[in-house]
């Protein structure tokens, strides 16, 4: 036993329900809080946490991921032992098809599993936007005797599958099940990650294969919990899973709030991303900036209200933004308006454009447009 | 055994700066944060690689670790090679001496078997002390094309300024016959930049003698290259056009950093093939609230602004609060301003704190003599709530 851990994240999921925002590229390497990609977040906490042998399972449009992560080095996981694997989608000879779930999936890599010197496994999807110690979760972990532990939150549910928890006092779990019909209340949901022991993972992951399973929470997680096998961790502070478009919106918009910041980039437990050495931000004579967050590189001479801006933004001189997201290299020109407005990379509106989306529902532009 | 190189540069980066006073206390000069979220020695460093030089030395001697830690393996510049790469050279112990860096020439005495190792050609010779954006590759090309022995990059600078400078006289041809350090009537306006391209061979024996001369200062400017001159050696003036600065002093560094500001200054950083790099920080995007009013400023990630901010620079993970007011100053990374501070043409040093309502230099038209009255507040110093700081006092 050396009570260390490795990870396999799965890089998709639900693209669909991110609809523009996922045609060119992986939920993993979706932007996110100004010169993030989502899969920062996840990196980061298991780099924090004194975790580097991580492989990462692709399945479809992962090209702008591999170029993300390139050999790890921003995450310092270009080691010589450990360090990222990143693996493509694996057609089993027998098969002839892309995996099917997260069981074939696991399946395909069970040597890379069973090879790693670790005891212990995070198995997550890469769309959690949260600072978690994982120490902290493990240690949990082995004092609760459960088999699984699920990491939760508690936040609304959307139109999006959500797994639903109920605990004991104990935090075990009591009832798990899926909801797709959004509420306003708030309820302790799963973030869809796990840990667990590498040599129960497999066993499960095995034996669910043998029995024709696909789908990780429905066939091991459900099956344990009924057992009750599985506990729960909640994550303190700021945790949330990006999967759908109002989603992403209401998640970026909470981060002009200065305590989820303070959660989710907490002083010493770092996120870190790729280093693309931007000059910094140029604020013009006549820039009117209220309420934002601004990363490196842009140049601004007009009006940001409310509003994240990605690396190298610019926004002329009588250009109005407001409650939008303008993501990397966009370009707002002179006397455009913005409201309730994502615009994926290297978007620009031209003079004179009045574009506005609805709070509930933000207008998307798709990358390299021009309007 | 190592590659071949045909130039290696060698970077003095071991002066301790004296005249920017606490912001050289505990740091080299070269280490000095600039322009929101670099060091000075980006530059020089930046320069290099672009030029397509993987391979340089940087000489370091005083209070090196900030330094050493700064540059690491190289990578950030790009300069973590197989072959070549960033190396640090202290001074060190030899079998048959050890002693400090006496003066720039021997810094690289101490280091001719660094040099050596790669059968190096031609030696470029920089300092990390000047704000500039080079090709050093073109200067190189003039070199061999002149088949010269030492090529001298200048910058033309005005007459009623050119006896702060070393001055090159030169023919019509750029041979100089003649140097002449701060001359009281210049006769050229060639002012030296401190940026040297030798032919390794030559420099080679030029250190040899002037490392066996007791009286020498082993200096480049008093004795290298006056030797060299006075034995006719082929010696060449480079002519380099745009921004260059010496950022020396207080004044010539806040006016360096204010130049970011002026878009008709010549500094321009924003070319995409022509990047300066920096060790970067991992901070989360700025954040600017909703009382904060900011007009021509530059400000960089980490910063979380409140207060009113104009013709200032602000570094990485700087605070200011709501109800302060900082105007043409530059504030280093990590420092705080709390409410209702006001700071006008000062720089505030990295990790300092401002106390709520107080007063941090004042503001000014003009500079007097070429000087400006800069108030400065040492790094990770903490000036007290109402504490008023006078124009041009340095605090420590």
């Amino acid at each position: 036993m050396n009570n260390k851990m490795m990870s396999v994240l799965f890089a998709s999921g639900n693209e669909s329900k991110l609809n523009e925002l996922t045609i060119h590229r992986t939920t993993a390497s979706l932007p996110f809080g100004g010169r993030y990609r989502l899969i920062d977040f996840t990196l980061s906490n298991l780099v924090n946490s004194g975790v580097t042998r991580i492989g990462i399972i692709t399945r479809s449009n992962y090209s702008s991921l591999m170029d993300h992560i390139r050999m790890g080095r921003d995450w310092d996981l270009n080691r010589k032992n450990s360090g990222i694997a990143v693996f493509p989608p694996f057609v089993l000879n027998t098969s002839r098809d892309v995996y099917k779930g997260k069981i074939e999936a696991i399946y395909t890599i069970t040597d890379f599993i069973n090879k790693s010197p670790e005891d212990y496994v995070i198995v997550a999807n890469c769309n959690i936007a949260a600072n978690i110690d994982f120490n902290d979760v493990l240690e949990k972990h082995i004092e609760s005797g459960a088999d699984i532990t699920m990491l939760c939150h508690n936040g609304q549910l959307t139109s999006s599958r959500r797994v639903v928890i109920t605990t004991n006092a104990k935090n075990r779990v009591t009832d798990i099940f899926f909801v797709e019909s959004p509420s306003q209340n708030e309820r302790l949901l799963s973030l869809n990650a796990y840990i667990l022991k590498k040599d129960k993972l497999v066993a499960y992951v095995e034996n669910a294969y043998a029995r024709g399973h696909v789908d990780f929470e429905k066939d091991v997680v459900f099956a344990e919990a009924s057992l009750g096998a599985v506990n729960v961790y909640e994550v303190p502070g700021y945790a949330s899973i990006i999967d759908d478009v109002k989603m992403y919106y209401t998640e970026s918009m909470k981060l002009l709030n200065f305590d989820t910041r303070e959660q989710l980039f907490g002083a010493d437990k770092k996120i870190y991303t790729k280093v693309k050495d931007s000059i910094p931000t140029k604020y013009g004579k006549g820039s009117y900036v209220k309420n934002s967050l601004i990363a490196d590189g842009c140049t601004i001479d007009g009006t940001v209200e409310n509003s994240i801006l990605f690396r190298n933004v610019r926004i002329k001189a009588g250009a109005v933004v407001r409650d939008s997201i303008i993501m990397e290299d966009g370009e707002i020109m002179e006397d455009s308006t913005l409201a309730y407005a994502i615009t994926d990379k290297s978007v620009t509106i031209k003079e004179n454009r009045q574009i506005s989306g609805f709070s509930t529902y933000p207008i998307v532009i798709v990358k390299n447009k021009v309007v | 055994m190592l590659t071949k190189k045909e130039c290696v540069a060698m970077l003095l980066a071991g002066g301790q700066g004296t005249r920017l006073g606490a912001l050289t206390q505990r740091v080299a000069k070269p280490a000095v944060p600039f322009g929101g979220k670099y060091r000075i020695i980006d530059f020089t460093l930046s320069n290099t690689i672009n030029s397509g030089i993987d391979t340089i030395g940087v000489l370091t001697q005083y209070q090196p670790f900030e330094l050493n830690q700064y540059i690491g393996n190289g990578q950030p510049w790009d300069l973590d090679r197989l072959n070549g790469g960033a190396f640090v050279l202290p001074p060190y112990q030899k079998a048959k001496s050890g002693e400090w860096y006496k003066g720039t020439a021997n810094a690289i005495f101490q280091n001719i078997d660094f040099v050596d190792r790669y059968k190096a050609e031609y030696v470029l010779i920089l300092s990390g002390d000047h704000i500039y954006r080079m090709d050093y590759s073109k200067m190189l090309n003039y070199h061999k094309t002149k088949n010269a022995d030492c090529t001298i990059a200048v910058l033309d600078v005005p007459l009623e300024t050119a006896s702060r400078f070393g001055i090159m006289n030169t023919l019509n041809d750029n041979a100089i016959y003649e140097f002449e350090e701060k001359p009281k009537h210049p006769k050229s306006t060639k002012a030296s930049m401190g940026i040297y391209i030798f032919t390794w061979e030559k420099l080679r024996k030029y250190l040899l003698s002037d490392e066996a001369d007791k009286s020498s200062h082993n200096d480049f400017g008093k004795n290298i290259i006056p030797a060299m001159l006075s034995a006719k050696e082929k010696l060449y003036a480079y002519e380099f056009e745009g921004y260059w600065k010496d950022v020396g002093t207080i004044s010539s560094l806040w006016e360096a950093n204010m130049d970011m500001l002026d878009n008709s200054s010549g500094l321009n950083m924003s070319d995409k093939d022509w990047k300066i790099y920096a060790r970067n920080t991992a901070e989360p995007p700025q954040f600017v609230g909703s009382e904060a009013v900011i007009s021509n400023s530059i400000v960089t990630e980490g910063c979380n602004v409140n207060g009113v901010v104009t013709n200032s620079i602000i570094f990485t993970g700087v605070d200011i609060d709501e109800g302060a007011i900082v105007s043409d100053s530059i504030v280093m990374p990590n420092a705080k301003i709390s409410a209702g501070a006001v700071i006008k043409h000062a720089i505030v040093g990295w990790g300092s704190k401002i106390g709520k309502n107080a007063c941090v230099g004042e503001t000014q038209t003009a500079a007097i003599n070429g000087e400006w009255k800069i108030a400065v507040v040492g790094p990770d110093v903490s000036v007290d709530d109402k504490t008023v700081i006078k124009a041009g006092v340095m605090v420590e």
